[in-house]
């Protein structure tokens, strides 16, 4: 059986001074929306759809928390690696 | 202060309380996760500065964003629900399709409607992701 699923990950650090809240939380999750893929982000134990303010939100990622990034479809590449991209310029 | 242009292509978000404090309290906090562009219109309490809901600005503020590509509202509680569904169907039938009055909690929906209409969503989508944080648990 065939599949056309991509699956990617990768992590990426939280830079300093920065915590997943508010406004950089709102920009990851703006971002997230581009991709169609399904990704996730997981942190101090927990996991969130990265679409879904709240619960990125309730990761309490702050300053230098790893992240780490999963996605799974079409353009889960892509999706990853703007993501961490993002997560890098936040600095 | 929530930006209250009307020129803008992204789905507005209207936010009903009985108080001024809870209503623009919970603009600001909107704008600060889903950035300026969405047009965030607060209100909250009457207008001699008591709790309650100013209906006819309510009203106002709903006729002017029932056109493309509509608004959605979120209230607190009780007469705030009450307002709003007095206000919707004051509107035209011709308006009341691009006003969605969604059923959510009012700080967690605004925050992801607002995120959801800053990424250029419709009206629908928007209304979902208001509606999908009934079902978030906190802990």
């Amino acid at each position: 059986m065939s599949r056309n699923s991509d699956n990617a990950s990768r992590t990426a650090m939280l830079p300093r001074g920065v915590a997943l809240h508010a406004r950089p939380a709102g920009m990851f999750v703006m971002e997230a929306h581009r991709f169609r893929s399904t990704i996730f982000v997981a942190a101090n134990g927990r996991q969130a759809n990265a679409k879904s303010i709240l619960e990125v939100l309730s990761l309490g990622a702050t300053a230098g928390t790893e992240l780490c990034l999963t996605a799974s479809g079409e353009d889960a590449d892509e999706a990853v690696a703007n993501l961490a991209r993002l997560l890098d310029a936040l600095g | 202060m929530p930006r209250t242009s009307l020129e803008s292509s992204y789905v507005s978000l209207i936010l009903v309380s009985h108080s001024y404090k809870v209503a623009y309290g919970i603009a600001e906090l909107v704008e600060q996760v889903a950035g300026m562009y969405v047009p965030v219109f607060p209100v909250g309490g009457t207008r001699d500065g008591g709790l309650g809901t100013d209906s006819p600005r309510l009203l106002e503020i709903l006729q002017r964003i029932a056109r493309e590509p509509g608004g959605v509202v979120i209230a607190d509680i009780g007469s705030s629900v009450l307002a709003v569904r007095a206000a919707v169907a004051e509107l035209a039938l011709t308006q009341r399709g691009s006003v969605i009055f969604a059923d959510a909690p009012f700080v967690e929906g605004a925050i992801a409607a607002a995120v959801a209409a800053s990424t250029g969503a419709s009206l629908g989508e928007v209304v979902r992701a208001a509606e999908q944080t009934r079902h978030v648990t906190k802990l």
